[in-house]
């Protein structure tokens, strides 16, 4: 069968194939080689080697301080957003009336886009912060834990509904055997349900620490790095590089390396992780 | 199933012909005038310029505008397309620099012909690549009846407006208007300083302008030269003055400008909460449609910005333009004469100019308009009485010479966290110094 | 299997878990309340009800509407979703039954590449696929269907791939005997088995470009206005951001969503489920 597949390689291959090409690798080859150069419109390219990944450090201390940012915002929301799923998904697994209702609200925020989503919470955090006669741009701890929040109100209904699988799946004559050898409510948790979903952590984890590391739509929104950037998400300060002034497109084409290789490091870090368990079981 | 072939071949055609029907689309787009609007306030106007222009000539006008803040930023990505703006414009001599490629010579262009004052155009070595197209004014924009007000309470600093022509005396009245504020029935002087990110340019930029004026002219600075490209900001402490007291005596805390905006102010002005507002004549159109506006036309009036100078008696409002026509010389010949021929439209035939001086609002430099064709909006005649006033030093906008809008924008993000009592004035004041240096260097 | 024991304190986590969903749905709430109030009443008390002096109706929703042209914006967005959804059901489940099925160096070399593309950042191609995307004349609503069909391809043809591997290859042998050649046998046969790994290629990829900002926004942004370019395009203009239209604006944005969604919950959240355990 193979052999005749093979003579319909084109149909089969060429418009994911061919568009592929056009939106992916070509642009990525082509933005590897452009990191590399000066350029503002493309057609004047001149090579400057490593320069523009110098400056990217040397120029400002904006992508620093968004790498910092970056990284504290990713770990502080990953704990959250797992716990707090994990948490709604333990209580929504007890057959409680309304779980349906429940599930239905509290997955609802993730299909809203980041954009929408940032200004909805720029008006509750500023509304919140009148009070106090400042607002979100005053301090980069509100704009960094108005982000938290955000993306808490956004990610766990994703989350909570991944580990409710999990939970579903669970075995219930292994948590029947835990009670009646007598383990308290705390045990049973700890020592046999955690445990057996640790493939739904590994996932939200993954999830969670991804769209939290490239987070963009919610920050331009939020914040847009109010103030003075301090609030700049990695994606953002990117943006703002390239888009800034005629001149710093190969810093921030630089800098858009500099975080691909970031991602991949955490993705292929992830993997290993997940085979070394597996390997391990 | 012969259905979900059907699709798939559907598809595939469709897919195929998304390249050719860019192509046919082309077209249509091609026949217009491309032209990349730097006004976001008149975006709508120059919607229904297009299709007056359309219905007179049957040329089809293509206006793309770009959000504030992001000119540069948009004309950065739309002149890489290969669909490229015909007619654009540049900020003065600095944005010439950026764009010198695109920049065709006009010289030989009717409208140029018809500018009145020919050392306005942006020029290098005998050729002109920018056309100014209006002339602008700014300065303390105040409510008068609020004003008259307080002139008739008893023990008023000053009983008329032109008694406040220094800053010690524009500080007495408007300390004593804020001691008084509930008697004058409004929340504060002046208007909120509005300093959200892309909503500060009154301050980075239009205050900034007259300090920077100073240093440069106590200097001598050539300003065609390289003695630009650096600044001691040595009347940084004029600017504070009054920008402390803007704050001090506001509508909003300082704590919270950095979510207010120019429209904010703007309001708050329109609708009598406070008395003064630091903008252009541009503005009107912003009070005149805030709902329940409370201002009557006769009684805005302008006051210029005092800082605290040596002399500054005399000084005037802040007068000049920011706002040049280009034509992309990379555009085809035919496209670069379409393009003249439009602005020169515009600014001459009798639909273009009802267009200019009734909607636009615009103080047009051509000698094409009449005395009795100018905006008839109490701001822009403002303007017009300063310009007119002999014994009026009106300062003219150096700040077309600030190095980038990153300076700019360094700027305004200092002043807020300043505002906010985050920042000493001092580090304010050094970043200006520093970045003015760093962001010239590249020129 | 242990019903006994939560029924005791049930009635309570319910209580809890409403409480916390007025908690959930209240910024949506505090964002419809302030829709109906004027533009200038909004940032300085947004948690008070519209009253006499501030309610203002309909017209922040007019004035939006009028402002952003939000009605063609609903139509580039459902446009581009749904082409761009079909498009890449269609075209990454035939590519990735190629690629499980043919196993050539080649075949396996793409699937990495696949592969490797779902972890490579937005930001490291904007620049370089949105000057492609205009050299090639694919800036507009058309063209950009390519555009997320390449972009989208990597997780896609991943979900498929997961998939494929465990359909018997007896059945498309079977066929195969019958006589059929390759396409009649893609979609008579596997086509219609690979419906639930459809469905979560679907929900997925409409969940990403329905609201997707950075890539319209680049790519056909200054022509064609997408629902959420529309709502930054709110944002910008000399001082004229008008807060009134833009709650009207975000409420206009999420009412499709949320209608989209209690319509077809059942296969979102089994997509969402599904998807994630295989990515």
């Amino acid at each position: 069968m193979q052999k005749s597949l093979q003579k319909y390689a084109a149909v089969f291959l060429f418009p994911t194939g061919i568009c592929f090409l056009i939106a992916f690798l070509v642009p990525f080859v082509f933005g590897l080689y452009l990191s590399f150069t000066q350029f503002t419109t493309v057609s004047n390219t001149r090579w400057v080697g490593l320069d523009n990944y110098l400056r990217a450090f040397t120029d400002n201390g904006d992508f620093l301080n968004a790498l910092w940012f970056t990284a504290a915002f990713t770990v502080v929301s990953v704990l959250t957003v797992n716990l707090l799923a994990f948490s709604l998904a333990l209580l929504l697994t007890r057959g409680i009336r309304g779980t349906n209702l429940f599930r239905t609200v509290f997955f609802m925020p993730n299909l809203i886009g980041g954009i929408v989503l940032g200004y909805i919470w720029q008006l509750m955090i500023n509304g919140l912060l009148l009070g106090a006669g400042v607002d979100i741009t005053y301090d980069p701890r509100y704009g960094f834990w108005g982000l938290v929040v955000l993306m808490n109100w956004q990610m766990i209904g994703y989350m909570m509904i991944i580990y409710i699988a999990g939970l579903q799946s669970l075995p219930g004559d292994v948590l029947e055997a835990a009670q009646i050898d007598g383990a308290s409510p705390w045990q049973k948790l700890w020592h046999v349900t955690v445990p057996m979903i640790m493939p739904s952590v590994t996932i939200c984890t993954f999830l969670t620490l991804t769209n939290s590391f490239k987070l963009f739509d919610q920050n331009f929104a939020l914040t847009a790095g109010a103030p003075m950037k301090k609030t700049a998400m990695l994606a953002l300060d990117i943006y703002n590089t390239f888009y800034g002034r005629i001149g710093d497109e190969g810093v921030g084409q630089a800098k858009a390396v500099l975080f691909f290789l970031l991602v991949a490091a955490i993705a292929f870090f992830q993997l290993w992780l997940t085979r070394k368990r597996e390997v391990e079981q | 199933m012969k259905k979900l072939t059907a699709i798939a071949a559907v598809f595939c055609l469709l897919l195929t012909a998304a390249g050719c029907n860019a192509a046919d689309t082309a077209d249509p787009k091609g026949d217009a005038i491309y032209f990349l609007n730097f006004k976001p306030e008149v975006a709508a106007l120059y919607d229904e310029i297009a299709s007056a222009y359309r219905e007179e000539t049957g040329v089809s006008l293509r206006v793309v505008t770009a959000a504030s803040g992001t000119y540069e930023q948009t004309l950065k990505s739309e002149m890489a397309k290969s669909d490229a703006p015909t007619l654009f414009q540049i900020n003065g001599p600095l944005g010439y620099l950026n764009w010198k490629d695109y920049c065709a010579d006009l010289s030989d262009t009717q409208l140029y012909q018809h500018l009145k004052d020919k050392s306005l155009a942006v020029t290098s070595e005998g050729k002109v690549y920018g056309i100014p197209y209006v002339v602008e004014g700014y300065g303390i924009i105040y409510n008068n009846a609020i004003m008259q007000k307080y002139f008739r309470l008893d023990g008023a600093k000053v009983r008329s407006a032109e008694e406040i022509n220094s800053f010690s005396k524009l500080r007495e009245v408007v300390e004593d208007m804020t001691a008084k504020k509930e008697q004058l029935e409004i929340d504060g002087v002046f208007a909120s300083t509005s300093l959200k990110p892309g909503e500060d340019w009154r301050w980075h930029t239009h205050l900034a302008n007259i300090p920077i004026t100073y240093e440069w002219e106590e200097k001598g600075v050539d300003l065609t030269g390289a003695g630009t490209k650096e600044i001691q900001f040595s009347f940084a402490e004029n600017f504070k003055n009054i920008f402390d007291l803007y704050l001090d005596n506001a509508v909003s805390e300082r704590k919270r400008l950095g979510s207010k905006q120019v429209m904010d102010s703007m309001a708050e002005f329109a609708l009598g909460r406070c008395a003064m507002v630091q903008n252009g004549n541009w503005a009107w159109n912003d009070i005149k449609e805030v709902e329940g506006n409370t201002i009557k036309e006769e009684d805005i009036r302008f006051l210029p910005i005092y800082t605290g100078v040596e002399g500054e008696e005399n000084q005037g409002l802040c007068i000049g333009t920011e706002n040049f026509f280009c034509i992309n010389a990379k555009a085809s010949p035919q496209d670069q004469k379409r393009a003249a021929d439009f602005i020169y439209w515009l600014f001459s035939s009798d639909t273009g100019k009802r267009f200019v001086t009734e909607k636009l609002k615009f103080i047009a430099p051509f000698d094409t308009f009449s005395a009795d064709e100018s905006p008839d909006d109490p701001l822009a005649k403002e303007v017009a009485r300063w310009i007119n006033r002999e014994d009026a030093q009106n300062i003219p906008w150096n700040f077309t010479l600030f190095p980038s809008q990153t300076f700019k924008d360094h700027f305004g993000g200092a002043l807020l966290q300043y505002a906010q009592g985050n920042l000493e004035w001092d580090g304010v004041v050094e970043q200006v110094v520093s970045d003015w240096k760093s962001e010239s260097a590249g020129r | 299997m242990k019903k006994p024991v939560k029924q005791k304190n049930g009635w309570l986590i319910s209580l809890f878990l409403g409480a916390l969903s007025l908690v959930f749905l209240f910024p949506i709430f505090l964002v419809l309340i302030n829709s109906f109030k004027g533009q200038f009443y909004i940032s300085d008390a947004p948690f008070s009800l519209p009253n006499a002096q501030t309610f203002s109706g309909l017209d922040n929703y007019k004035n939006g509407v009028e402002k952003v042209g939000f009605i063609s914006a609903f139509g580039y967005s459902l446009f581009i979703t749904v082409c761009s959804v079909a498009a890449i059901v269609l075209f990454t489940s035939m590519t990735a039954w190629y690629l499980m099925r043919v196993k050539t160096r080649g075949s396996s070399a793409l699937y990495y590449l696949f592969v490797f593309s779902m972890i490579v950042p937005f930001q490291m191609v904007m620049f370089t696929m949105s000057k492609i995307a205009n050299l090639l004349r694919l800036d507009n609503p058309l063209g950009i269907i390519l555009l997320y069909l390449g972009f989208g391809a990597g997780l896609s043809v991943f979900l498929y791939s997961g998939f494929i591997k465990s359909i018997p290859l007896e059945i498309e042998e079977a066929a195969a005997i019958d006589g059929c050649h390759p396409l009649q046998i893609f979609f008579l046969v596997v086509f219609p088995i690979l419906k639930p790994t459809s469905v979560t290629v679907a929900i997925l990829n409409a969940m990403w470009i329905w609201n997707d900002y950075l890539l319209p926004y680049l790519v056909i942004g200054s022509r064609y206005r997408t629902i959420p370019i529309a709502v930054q395009y709110l944002q910008g203009g000399y001082g004229s951001r008008d807060m009134g239209a833009l709650m009207a604006m975000l409420i206009l944005a999420i009412v499709p969503i949320v209608i989209f969604y209690l319509t077809c919950q059942k296969y979102i959240i089994k997509g969402v489920m599904s998807g994630a355990v295989k990515g």
